[in-house]
Order: C-alpha cells, then structure tokens, then sequence
C-alpha cells in the first residue's frame, strides 16, 4: 500500500488506489461465511467419507475406500437407487408436462388469466413441509379428499388406505413433489413464452405455415433452451427431495420410499454412521454435479448454436 | 360462407379447450388448498363426515383461536392441550429469521455483486466460478459437519444458526442476480459522479442503488421465501425453534387434533403466500432470472 500515502492528492490516483483493496473488503463477508459453511464442510464430508468414525470410543481410523465398498456392495443401496429412479421419472415427466400445458394456457388471452397467473404460484409459495402435510390429508384413509371425492362420485364403497400400500406410497410422495414443481417449472416457461416477439407469428403466418408448425418453429424452438433448464431443475429435485417424502412416509411403509436421501438421513441421524453417511452425501453430490455440468455445457452449446 | 362457420367453429372449440384447461389447473392447484382451508374450519367430530362436507356445515374459528392462544382441545375433543402452544412463538422466531436473512443477505452479497461487477482484482472469475459452482451441492450432504461447526462456535439451537446458514446458503444466487443488475447499469453515470467528487460510497447509493432496486426486490422476496420455507436445517440444528419443523413434530404425535393442525398450517402459510401474491412480478423475474442464468 505504498502508494496510498502517494496518491491522496487526484481523483485519478485516488481511483486506483480505491481498486486495489475495495474488491477485496466487499468481498470478505461472503467468501470467508462461504468459506466457513459451504466449503469447509464439503471438505470434512470427503474426509469422512475415508474414514470409519466411532462416536461412542471417540475414534477416527482412516480405512480409504471401505465405506464406498460397503455402500456399492448393499442391496440397501441399490434398493434406494431403485425407488429413487422411480420416484425422479415421476418429478421429472409429470412436472415438466403439466408445466407446459399450464404456461401455454396462462398465454391465451381469456377472461381468467389473471387469476390463473397468480393461483400458479400458490404451491411454489407453500414450503415444502406443508406440501407434505396438505398430501397427507388427501391421501388419508380416515378423512383424506381423494377417498372423499372418490367416494362422493360413487367409484369406491370403501376408503383406500393409500400410504399403507407401497405402490401408491411412492406414486403419492412424487405426485405430492410434483405438484409444487409443476408451479416452478409453469412460472418459467411462461416468462419465457410471454418474451416470443408476436411478429414472428405474423411473418410465419403469412408464410402460409400451419398451426402445428407455427407451434413447433416458433413457440417449441423458443422455448427450447428453457425447457432444458426445466427438466434439470426436475432431476436435480428428484435426487435430492427429502423434506416432502420425510413428513409423508419417513421412508416407509417398510422401505418403499427410501430416496437416497432418506438412506442418507438413516445412516447419520439413526445409525449415527457418520462414515457411511458421507459416503452417501458424495454420490448423492455427484450426481447432482453431473447433472448440473450437463446442465452447463447445454447452455454453452445453446449459446453457441442459436446466439 | 363455409369457411367463416369453420373458422366460428374451431374458435369455439378452442375457447372451450382453453377453459377446460383452466378448470384442470383451478382443481390441480385449488383442491388440496382447499381441502386444508375447510378442515381448518371445521369441528373435529365433522372432518370423520363420509363422504365428506365438501362445504362446512357449521363453520367455526375455534380451530384458529385455539392455535393463537396455544390451548387446544378445549372442547373436550383430545387429551392434550397446550401441544400448540409453541405455534405462535414459532412464526415470531421464523419472521425474526427471515427478516434478518433478508437484509443481511442483501447487504453482504450485494457488496460481492459490487465488487464482482465493478472490479478487476487477482482470481476475480476463479472466485466468481467458485461461489457459483457451491449452488449445486446438496445442502443435505453437509449437514454433519456444519452441525459439528455451529456447535464449536456454541449457536446449536439459537435462532443465529439458522440467520447464518440461511443467508451464506442463499448468497450464491443473489450475488448471481444482482451482478447481472449492476453490470447492466450504466457504468459511465457511475463514473462520471466519481470524477465530480462523489465516493464510491455515494456514487453507490445515489447512482446504482436505486437503478438496482428491482433486482434487490425480487432477491429480498427470494430469500425470504427460502427462510421462511427451510426445514431439514432449523430440524437438524435447532429444537424445532421456527414453523416448518414444529409442524413436523406435530405430524408425529399420536393423537394429533387435525383440525388445529389445519389452522396452524393455514396461519403459518399467511407470510410467505401473501408476500409472493403482493411481490408476484418481482418474484417471477427472480425465478427466471436466477434459474436461467444460475
């Protein structure tokens, strides 16, 4: 800083003198808080994740990749990697089509619209303990509103104990997923189509192209690039929803919707395993990393093609 | 003359088509939120109703007075009475959180936004990159050691735990969004109140400030959204000190009063729903913006 003491005469010299350190002072807070919460964090979980860690002797013994061998080598694992696939086909298709749909209508011109653009963001406004709770009443067995409306209608004579059944477990926990995603995935398709400038419409159309075709070169290819991002955010929460699964099943019955999340839950929180739960938290974090490099690298690959 | 009936035909068709779709998304959205709201307002003996009253018979407002003074079951309907009392010092702790994330959320990343967009400094685009990239981690992977973490620095089970970890986990995108703001405004006007003797501190708040508001709102209704919403950390690190888990350790009760349940849930969605609705412009530019370009 020797040239502080230099320069305090100019505005000019002041400036640089100015660049030197500011930078670095407004940067201080975020990075080090980052530093001390997100990443030292992250460090210890791989450093963990080599490690047998023993809480009741207090002792650590570095044992390299035995966690991993023994979670590669678990029906448990796979199991998870299972139910989670399944649990993910339904966050990622159900979200991104009705998403879609309810974007391309919130487009239209109706009487209505207004009120359809604000009860859509309704879900994405719940927090997801609370969607957890509102699919609990509808899948109920007591008193819960599927049961009801079915009931109402006259299709069953008997209330369906939904969530004892393993089946309708997982459907019901996605559906319950989906059902906020789908306001997600709607807010940002619709922000994108409201951007498609009309007179691409009206050249089009005066180019004699049909409806179909006015969808597929116009609005599909517009909204390509969003839909992309859309369908990533879906799988990302596919791998990693927990809260929403956990207040409606906690994993159960029996194991039917034990996420990878939930069995990384089990093996810190019930098993106290700390090892093996981070071991868990890495392949949970790679996958979600692999995805959002794909996730990048799409976005660089649109850019260079369509921009 | 049979084209123009054509035509009439396929804009009635497609008038019909269009609220057709409206009432799928009117039921998609409505039904589960309505079904809450009338459980909420209803006498525990009548939710059992088969098939249900779809519109309550006898509306009361016990439910929520019951949660407001935390003394349930009053009425003789279940044994314990005072389960909810924690209810209405929870929303107090989740808006106290919330509030605090937001503006130290706003303060500490808009000052990194600054700096990222208005300065060329040694590692600038590694640290950028790196602040970026810790968007994609799951924060459910870290929690062990950032448990062991807060409880070294002694915040286990205060309501600081959870202003910190809420706002350092958030910075990400809002230092994203509001670098984008700030390197959209025009750098020339800054300078210029620089040359005539304004500090940066003043050229700040005079000059890009208010031009930046916009994106400081919609990163505010974010963040407070995200505070208000955050379940797995104020589960993990606090004794259920905020409204999302307290919910939880409801569901787990035995003998739980639906009903109350119903209205707590009902009261504790208020904030962030009305916020969203009064803030909806604001809010889906920061979605788009943050989730496009993040």
């Amino acid at each position: 800083m020797a040239s502080a003491s230099i320069s305090k005469g100019t505005a000019q010299s002041r400036k640089h003198w100015d660049r030197k350190w500011i930078p670095y002072v407004l940067l201080a807070p975020a990075l080090i808080t980052i530093f001390v919460i997100i990443i030292s964090p992250l460090l210890t979980t791989i450093y963990y994740s080599f490690h047998n860690i023993d809480l009741i002797r207090d002792r650590t013994t570095f044992i390299l990749f035995d966690n991993y061998i023994e979670l590669f080598t678990s029906r448990l694992f796979w199991k998870a990697v299972e139910i989670n696939l399944k649990f993910a086909a339904i966050v990622v298709t159900v979200p991104t089509l009705m998403g879609l749909f309810f974007a391309l209508l919130l487009v239209e011109d109706f009487k209505g619209r207004g009120i359809g653009r604000t009860l859509l963001i309704l879900p994405w406004a719940l927090p997801w303990i609370v969607i957890g709770l509102l699919w609990n009443w509808l899948v109920n067995a007591q008193f819960g509103a599927i049961n009801g409306l079915l009931y109402s209608l006259g299709l069953i004579d008997k209330y369906i104990p939904f969530m004892a059944n393993e089946h309708w477990a997982l459907i019901f926990t996605a559906l319950a997923s989906a059902w906020r995603q789908t306001s997600f995935s709607a807010i940002l398709l619709l922000a994108a189509l409201q951007t498609i400038p009309e007179d691409l419409y009206d050249a089009a159309k005066v180019d004699g192209a049909g409806m179909r075709a006015r969808f597929r070169f116009i609005t599909f290819a517009w909204l390509r690039p969003t839909l992309t991002i859309v369908l990533l955010y879906n799988i990302v929460l596919g791998f990693l929803q927990f809260d929403a699964v956990w207040i409606m099943t906690q994993g159960g019955p029996g194991d039917a919707t034990m996420l990878i999340s939930v069995l990384l839950y089990r093996y810190s929180f019930i098993n106290f395993d700390l090892g093996m739960g981070a071991a868990v938290s890495n392949v949970l974090g790679l996958i979600t990393m692999g995805v959002g490099l794909i996730f990048v690298r799409l976005i660089y690959r649109s850019q260079s093609t369509y921009a | 003359m049979s084209g123009l009936n054509h035509a009439t035909g396929r804009a009635i068709a497609r008038k019909v088509l269009t609220y057709f779709s409206f009432f799928c998304l009117l039921f998609w959205v409505g039904f589960p939120v309505y079904y809450m709201l009338i459980t909420s307002f209803m006498d525990p003996p009548e939710l059992g109703a088969k098939p249900p009253n779809w519109i309550p018979q006898q509306p009361t407002i016990e439910n929520y007075r019951e949660v407001i003074i935390g003394e349930t079951g009053q009425r003789g309907d279940y044994g314990t009475t005072t389960e909810f009392s924690r209810m209405m010092p929870a929303l107090l702790n989740s808006t106290i959180v919330s509030v605090a994330v937001v503006f130290s959320n706003l303060v500490i990343g808009g000052m990194a936004a600054y700096a990222f967009s208005r300065f060329d400094f040694r590692l600038s685009r590694a640290a950028y990159l790196g602040v970026l990239m810790t968007r994609v981690l799951p924060a459910l992977a870290l929690i062990v050691p950032l448990f062991i973490i807060l409880r070294k620095i002694g915040l286990i089970n205060t309501l600081w735990a959870l202003i910190f970890t809420y706002t350092i986990f958030i910075l990400p995108l809002t230092i994203w969004i509001l670098r984008e703001y700030f390197d959209t405004l025009a750098r020339d006007i800054e300078e210029m109140a620089l040359i005539d003797g304004a500090t940066r501190w003043q050229a700040f708040r005079m000059v890009v400030m208010p031009l930046a508001v916009p994106g400081m709102i919609a990163v505010g209704v974010m963040s407070f959204m995200e505070a208000w919403s955050e379940f797995f950390f104020a589960l993990t690190l606090t004794n259920s000190l905020t409204y999302p888990p307290l919910l939880m350790s409801f569901r787990n009760l035995h003998q739980v009063n639906w009903n109350a349940l119903a209205a707590a849930t009902t009261l504790g969605v208020l904030p962030p729903v009305i916020v969203a609705f009064v803030f909806q412009r604001y809010l889906v530019r920061g979605l788009s913006e943050g989730a496009v370009k993040g």
